[in-house]
C-alpha cells in the first residue's frame, strides 16, 4: 500500500514538474549564449575539420571563399573570385604534361589580424607550407598538397598553381589562412606544432583572429567567450559578447534553454529534429523555431556483394516497400523531404526528372515474387533452396532518431516478408571499422553532408571502393561498379560548358535512381531554436555554419 | 554506483517457520515480494496481453505517435505508434532477465572463489583475495565502458552470437558477472573459514569426506542465507545499472527494449510526452526499491543480529 | 604501523601498475581507432594519409610497444599530450581534478551531516512511525535512477522556479568579484543530486550500525546502571557506531566518482568522471590512462582510510591483526 502511495505521489510531482516553466526575461541583449552540444578539441582551424570547432572559428575568422545563403561561391577575404575568361585563372600543363590550372587571388585591402598587423602573402605562403608538412598532423593534407607552388606578387595578391583542373576551381574554401608572424616560431618543429601552436597555447591572442568577434576567453570544455574584434573591416556586429556553451545531454541543453542559461540553440550542432519538433510542442510561443533542410543525405547504403542485394529487383523491392512519406510527414512534420536520389532537389544541378519509387507493398511483393523470393513462412519469404530473406540493417548506437526510423522501417519491410534484423554499432566501430571496412553485411544506414553542387566521385566511382590493397579508402562502401556513371563522373569534373555539364549531372542522377546502390531516404534538417528578439540568423543548408555571418545577427523588441 | 555492499554474516541453520514468521512481520518486504512476482508475471504474460489487445509490441503506427491512453493502448504510444503497455512488459522482461541472470552468475562466480578461498586458506586464499582486492579496486564504470566497447568477434565468438538482435543483453549480463561477484566471494570466504573449524566439518573430514563434497554437503547449505540476501539486493542494483548504462549509450541496445532504454529515449522527449518518461522510471524505481525492501526483509528474517 | 603502511603503499603501486596495463591493453581491443573515423568522415583521406595520421599518434605500433614507451615516458614524469584536448594531460587534469573533489567533497560532507543524526534518531526510535518514513526515504534515495533524479531537479529547480542555473560552470570572467559566486551557485544542483544519492545508504548503514551497538552488553550495562540515553548515545555507542560506517564511506570513494560522472554529464560540471568517460571512448590513451590511475588511487586510497580507521576508532584491532585479517 505504502509502495503504491509513493508512486503516484511521485507521478503527481513530475506532473508538477512538467507544467511549466517560469518565463525569462532576456535583459541583457548585449551579451547573446548559444549553447551547442559539443566542445572543440582545438583550436587550430587547419589541424581537422570539426563542426564545433568550424562554428565558433566562423565568428573570429573567415575563409577565402565560401558558399553563402544561396548556395552560390563567394569571396569572404578575397576580392574576387578567380576566373579563366578574366584571365585570373589559367590553364596550364602541370610538370607530368597533365592540365592543371594557376589562379590568381588578391586578399582584401583592409584585412588584419586583431593584432593590427595586416593579413599578406606571407601569411598565404606559411599556410601552405605548414598545410603540406606530413608530420604536422593536418588531416586535410590533399588540399595544400594539390598545390604545387605558389607566386607572391605583392603584399596581397598571389598566384597558386594547383596540379588538377576540375571545373569548381575557384572555389579553396578550406583554405585557412594562419598567421605566419605569431605562428612561425611554433612551427620550427613541425611534428610538435599541432600541440605548440598559438591557438593552443594562448588561445586569446589577437594576433589569431581577424573575425568580427575574437576568442577572449576559453574554459576548455565549458565555453567560449568571444568579444567584438577592433580591426574587424566589415560591418560591426551588435553583441558586446558571445559566448558559447557547449552541454552535451541535450535534454540538459533544452532545459538550458528554458532556465534562459543560454539564450539559442544553434541549430548545426544542436538538437536532433525530432527532440526539436517534441520541444516545439510544449514551448512554441517561447522562441522562434526554423527547419532548414540542406545538405544532410540520410540513406541506407546497401551492400552489392551480397547475394540478395546484388539482384536489382530485390533493391527496387526495398524501397516500394517502406513509407518513407509518413516517416518524413509524421516523424519529421514534413521538415526532411523525402530523398529520390543524393542530390538535393534545392541545388542547382538536380535533374527534376529522376526516377523515383513511391510507396507501393503490392509492387514490393511483386518484385520480391519474381525474384525468386515466392515462398511464405510465417510471414518471411524463401526462396527455392529454402533461404530465408533475411537482411541485416545496421546504423549508429545512441542515435534517437535514426534507431526509431529503423524500427519504423523494419516493421515495414516485414509487411512484405522481408525479415530485417537490427544491429547497432558505436559510431567509432561502424564509422571506423564497419562501413570503411565493408563488413557490414547488407545494410548501412547514416547521413553524408556535402557543399553545393559536390561531385559524388567518393562514393560513386568504382575506383573508390575500399579494399584492404588501397588502405581502406574511398567511400563508395556498397561497392556499386558502373562502367558509364564512371565515366560520367570523370567528365562531370572538366566538362566546364553548363549545358553539357548538366546533362552529365543529369545522367548521373538517372544511373543512380535506375540501379539503387542506395536506399535513398531524406534529406535532414537542422533545428534553430531561437529567441523571439534574436534575428538575422539564417540557416544556409549546407556545411558551412549561420556564424560566417554573425554581424548581421541582430535584437529587436 | 556500487552493485551491492552487505556485511551480512550468519551462522548455524535457521528453521523454516520462524524463517517466514520474522519475514511476514516485515510488511514491506512482503508487499515488495507480491510487487516483484506481479510484476514478473505480467511480464511473463506479455505475449497474452499481445493477444487480447490484438497488437503486436513491434507494430509501429507513424499516424499513431504518442497517443493518449486508449481501450486499443490502455497506456498510450510511443514515439513511433507502439504501444506502450506492451514495451514495458517486453522491457521488464529484459530489465528483469537481465538482473536475475547477471545476479545469479555473479552470485555462482563468488560463491565458487569465496569457498576455495575459504575452505582451503593458505595461499590459494591469499591469492584469490589479493584478485579480488583488485578487482575491488578498479574504477567500475570506467572499465564497463570499455568492457561495453569492445569487439565480441575478437574475442572469438562465434557470429551467431556476436551478431544476434539480443547481444547487449548477454554482454550486459556477462559484464556485470565479471565484475559484480566480489561481495559474495568475501562473504562466502568468511563464512566457510568459519565453518571449516566447525565439529561437523571436523568430522566430515576425519571420516575422509571429499573436499568438494564437504563443500557441497556441508558447507554451503550452511551459507546459503547470506548469498540469498545479497543476490536479491543485487538484482536490484543491476535494474539500475542497467538505466545508468543505457543512459551512457553502453546498455541494451534497441530493438530489444528495456526499462533503462526506453527511459533514456524517453528523456529527449520529455516535454511534449513526459509520459514516456514517467512509465519506464516509475517500473525501475518500483522494481528496484521492491528488491531492496525484499533483501531488506530476508536480511532481518535469517540473520536479526546482522547488520542490514 | 610503518611496516603496514610501506607495505600497503607497495601492494597499491603494483595494483596501479597492473591496471594501467589492463586498461591499456582493454582499450586496445575496442574497435575502429580514431584515425579510421577521420578516414571514413573524410573523403580526401587517402591510405598514405591515415598510415602518416597513425605514425604520428603511435597508433601504428602494437599495444605493448606502445604501452612500454607510454610508462617509460611517465616514469619520468611525462604524460605527454592529449589527443582530444590537444593540452599536456597534466594541463587538463589539473583543471579538473578540483571540481570533482570540490563536488564529491561537498557531496560526501553534506551526506554524512544528514546521515549521522537522521541514523541515529532512527536507530533510538526503531519501528516506529518516524523510523519508517527515514527508511523509505534512503530507499528512495538508492532506488531512483541518477540521471532521471539529475533532470528532476534540474526541471524543478532551474526550468519552474528559476531558482538556479541548470548547468555549466558558470561563464563570469575569471578574476572578478562574481565569479566565486557563480561558481557555488553552478555547484548547488550536481552537489544536491549526489547528495541525494549516497545519503540514503549512509542513513541506513548510520541506522543499523547505531542499533547493533546498542544492543551489545557494555551499553546495556550502561543503560542499566542508570546512564541516559543521549549521554550514552555519544560518550559510548556514537564510536562504536560510527566504526563501520567510516569503513563503507571509505570504500565507497571509488563509487562516488563513478556517480560523479551521470551528474557532471547532466550539469555540464567539468570533473574527472565526464574526462575520463570521455577520453576513453576518443580513445585518448595518455589522458585516459592519468585519469584511470587517480581514480584507482582514489579508490585504493580508500581503502587505505578505511584499514586506518578501524585502528583508529578500535582500540581492540591492530595494525597486525589487520594485516592477518587481509
Amino acid at each position: 500500500m505504502r509502495m503504491r502511495l509513493s508512486s503516484a505521489a511521485f507521478a503527481a510531482l513530475l506532473a508538477v514538474l512538467l507544467t511549466g516553466p517560469t518565463a525569462h526575461a532576456a535583459e541583457l541583449k548585449d551579451e547573446l549564449v548559444i549553447g551547442i552540444s559539443q566542445f572543440p578539441g582545438n583550436f587550430n582551424p587547419n589541424i581537422d575539420s570539426m563542426l564545433a570547432k568550424s562554428y565558433i572559428l566562423a565568428m573570429a575568422r573567415r575563409p577565402f571563399t565560401v558558399y553563402d545563403k544561396d548556395w552560390r561561391l563567394i569571396c569572404m577575404l578575397c576580392t574576387e573570385l578567380p576566373d579563366l575568361e578574366r584571365g585570373t585563372a589559367r590553364i596550364e600543363p602541370t610538370a607530368e604534361g597533365k592540365k592543371g590550372i594557376a589562379l590568381t587571388y588578391t586578399i582584401r585591402p583592409d584585412a588584419v589580424w586583431g593584432d593590427g598587423t595586416p593579413i599578406t602573402t606571407d601569411d598565404v605562403l606559411f599556410t601552405w607550407q605548414a598545410g603540406r608538412e606530413p608530420t604536422t598532423g593536418i588531416s586535410n593534407l590533399e588540399l595544400y598538397d594539390r598545390i604545387t607552388s605558389i607566386d607572391q606578387h605583392d603584399d596581397k595578391t598571389f598566384t597558386m598553381h594547383v596540379n588538377k583542373f576540375t571545373c569548381d576551381y575557384a572555389g579553396i574554401n578550406d583554405f585557412e589562412v594562419l598567421p605566419a608572424h605569431v605562428d612561425r616560431a611554433n612551427f620550427a618543429e613541425p611534428a610538435e606544432y599541432k600541440n605548440r601552436s598559438a591557438y593552443e597555447t594562448d588561445t586569446t591572442n589577437p594576433g589569431l583572429w581577424f573575425g568580427p568577434y575574437r576568442v577572449t576567453q576559453v574554459v576548455f570544455g565549458s565555453h567560449v567567450v568571444l568579444e567584438p574584434n577592433p580591426t574587424w573591416w566589415g560591418k560591426k556586429p551588435q553583441f558586446k559578447r558571445v559566448v558559447v556553451k557547449a552541454i552535451e545531454n541535450t535534454a540538459a541543453l533544452t532545459a538550458n534553454l528554458l532556465s534562459g542559461d543560454i539564450d539559442y540553440i544553434a541549430g548545426e550542432l544542436g538538437l536532433l529534429l525530432d527532440q526539436a519538433l517534441a520541444f516545439e510542442k510544449r514551448h512554441g510561443d517561447k522562441f522562434d523555431f526554423s527547419y532548414k533542410s540542406g545538405l544532410i543525405y540520410e540513406h541506407i547504403d546497401l551492400n552489392l556483394d551480397n547475394p540478395i542485394l546484388a539482384d536489382r529487383r530485390v533493391r527496387r523491392a526495398l524501397v516500394h516497400a517502406i513509407d518513407r512519406g509518413a516517416i518524413s510527414q509524421q516523424l519529421f512534420e514534413g521538415h526532411q523531404p523525402v530523398a529520390h536520389g543524393q542530390t538535393n532537389p534545392l541545388d542547382r544541378v538536380y535533374f527534376k526528372d529522376t526516377p523515383s519509387y513511391a510507396f507501393d507493398p503490392a509492387r514490393a511483393a511483386q518484385l520480391l515474387d519474381e525474384a525468386g523470393w515466392d515462398t511464405l513462412k510465417d510471414g518471411i519469404r524463401y526462396n527455392d533452396r529454402g533461404e530465408p530473406l533475411q537482411l541485416e540493417l545496421m546504423t549508429t548506437a545512441g542515435n534517437k532518431t535514426r534507431e526509431l526510423v529503423q524500427q519504423v522501417l523494419q516493421a515495414d519491410w516485414r509487411k512484405v516478408g522481408v525479415d530485417v534484423r537490427i544491429r547497432n554499432e558505436p559510431a567509432r566501430v561502424y564509422f571506423g571499422q564497419t562501413l570503411r571496412e565493408r563488413k557490414f553485411r547488407a545494410m548501412g544506414m547514416y547521413a553524408w553532408i556535402s557543399s553545393p553542387e559536390n561531385i559524388p566521385r567518393t562514393t560513386l566511382h568504382s575506383t573508390m571502393i575500399p579494399t584492404a590493397d588501397n588502405g581502406w579508402s574511398g567511400q563508395n562502401f556498397p561497392a556499386f561498379r558502373n562502367d558509364e556513371l564512371d565515366t560520367v563522373l570523370d567528365d562531370m569534373e572538366t566538362e566546364c560548358d553548363a549545358s553539357k555539364n548538366q546533362a552529365l549531372w543529369n545522367r548521373m542522377q538517372e544511373i543512380y535512381a535506375t540501379e539503387l546502390p542506395v536506399l535513398p531516404l531524406y534529406f535532414r534538417a537542422n533545428p534553430y531554436i531561437l529567441p523571439k528578439w534574436l534575428k538575422g540568423v539564417e540557416p544556409t543548408g549546407h556545411q558551412y555554419p549561420t556564424a560566417l555571418w554573425i554581424e548581421d545577427w541582430h535584437t529587436v523588441n | 554506483m556500487t552493485l551491492v555492499d552487505t556485511t551480512g554474516s550468519t551462522t548455524g541453520t535457521v528453521r523454516g517457520t520462524r524463517l517466514s514468521r520474522r519475514f511476514l512481520q516485515h510488511r514491506l518486504a512482503v508487499a515488495s515480494a507480491g510487487i516483484i512476482v506481479v510484476l514478473a508475471l505480467l511480464s511473463l504474460a506479455a505475449p497474452a496481453v499481445e493477444w487480447l489487445l490484438g497488437t503486436s509490441a513491434a507494430t509501429t503506427n507513424l499516424f499513431d505517435r504518442t497517443a493518449a491512453p486508449s481501450w486499443q493502448h490502455p497506456l498510450g504510444t510511443d514515439e513511433i505508434g507502439r504501444d506502450l503497455l506492451l514495451r514495458l512488459l517486453y522491457g521488464g522482461r529484459v530489465s528483469l532477465a537481465a538482473g536475475l541472470v547477471a545476479a545469479i552468475a555473479s552470485a555462482v562466480i563468488g560463491t565458487f572463489i569465496g569457498l576455495l578461498a575459504g575452505f582451503y586458506g593458505g595461499r590459494l586464499d591469499a591469492l584469490l583475495m589479493r584478485f579480488t582486492d583488485g578487482v575491488i579496486a578498479l574504477p567500475l564504470l570506467p572499465l564497463l565502458i570499455v568492457l561495453a566497447a569492445i569487439d565480441l568477434n575478437k574475442l572469438g565468438l562465434p557470429p551467431s552470437i556476436a551478431q544476434s538482435e539480443n547481444v547487449s543483453l548477454y554482454r550486459i549480463i556477462l559484464i556485470i558477472a565479471l565484475v559484480g561477484w566480489t561481495t559474495v566471494a568475501r562473504l562466502v570466504r568468511v563464512e566457510a573459514l568459519s565453518m571449516r573449524s566447525r565439529e561437523f566439518v571436523l568430522a566430515a573430514v576425519a571420516q575422509g569426506s571429499g573436499s568438494a563434497r564437504i563443500m557441497w554437503v556441508h558447507i554451503l547449505p550452511n551459507i546459503v542465507s547470506p548469498i540469498i540476501v545479497a543476490t536479491t539486493l543485487s538484482i536490484g542494483n543491476i535494474v539500475l545499472f542497467e538505466s545508468v548504462l543505457s543512459f551512457l549509450g553502453l546498455g541494451i541496445q534497441p530493438p530489444l527494449p528495456s526499462w533503462g532504454n526506453m527511459l533514456t529515449n524517453a528523456q529527449e522527449v520529455i516535454w511534449s510526452s513526459p509520459q514516456l518518461a514517467i512509465w519506464p522510471g516509475l517500473m525501475i524505481f518500483i522494481t528496484v526499491i521492491a528488491f531492496n525492501f525484499l533483501g531488506d526483509g530476508l536480511q532481518d528474517a535469517m540473520d536479526p543480529r546482522a547488520i542490514d | 604501523m610503518l611496516r603496514f603502511v610501506s607495505g600497503r603503499l607497495i601492494e597499491s603501486l603494483i595494483v596501479l601498475l597492473a591496471l594501467s596495463f589492463i586498461i591499456y591493453w582493454l582499450m586496445g581491443l575496442m574497435p575502429g581507432d580514431p584515425i579510421d573515423i577521420m578516414i571514413a568522415s573524410d573523403p580526401n583521406l587517402t591510405a598514405a594519409d591515415a598510415q602518416r595520421l597513425k605514425a604520428l599518434y603511435g597508433l601504428d605500433q602494437p599495444i605493448f610497444e606502445r604501452y612500454l614507451n607510454w610508462i617509460g615516458s611517465a616514469l619520468e614524469g611525462n604524460f605527454g599530450y592529449s589527443r582530444l584536448h590537444t593540452r599536456p594531460v597534466m594541463e587538463v587534469v589539473g583543471a579538473r581534478l578540483p571540481n570533482t573533489v570540490l563536488l564529491l567533497g561537498l557531496s560526501l560532507v553534506l551526506a554524512l551531516a544528514i546521515a549521522v543524526p537522521v541514523g541515529i534518531y532512527a536507530a533510538l526510535k526503531p519501528y516506529s512511525q518516524l523510523d519508517y518514513i527515514i527508511n523509505l526515504t534512503c530507499f528512495a534515495g538508492i532506488s531512483v535512477p541518477p540521471f532521471w533524479l539529475a533532470l528532476l531537479l534540474i526541471i524543478l529547480f532551474a526550468v519552474t522556479l528559476g531558482w538556479l542555473p541548470a548547468g555549466g560552470m558558470g561563464h563570469v570572467v575569471a578574476g572578478s568579484s562574481g565569479a566565486f559566486g557563480a561558481r557555488l551557485e553552478h555547484l548547488i544542483l550536481p552537489t544536491a543530486t549526489l547528495t541525494l544519492l549516497t545519503v540514503g545508504g549512509f542513513t541506513r548503514f548510520m541506522r543499523a550500525s547505531m542499533l547493533q551497538t546498542l544492543r551489545q552488553d557494555f551499553i546495556r550495562t550502561a543503560r542499566a546502571k542508570g546512564v541516559s540515553l543521549s549521554r550514552m548515545v555519544a560518550a559510548h555507542a556514537l564510536r562504536n557506531a560510527l566504526l563501520p560506517l567510516v569503513t563503507v564511506v571509505a570504500l565507497s570513494f571509488g563509487a562516488m566518482f563513478s556517480g560523479a560522472l551521470i551528474t557532471e554529464t547532466m550539469f555540464s560540471w567539468l570533473g574527472m568522471g565526464k574526462m575520463i568517460y570521455d577520453s576513453i571512448l576518443g580513445n585518448d590513451y595518455n589522458l585516459a590512462l592519468v585519469g584511470l590511475m587517480f581514480a584507482t588511487g582514489l579508490t585504493l586510497l580508500g581503502n587505505f582510510l578505511a584499514d586506518v580507521a578501524y585502528v583508529w576508532l578500535d582500540p581492540r584491532i591492530t595494525f597486525v591483526s589487520l594485516e592477518q585479517r587481509r
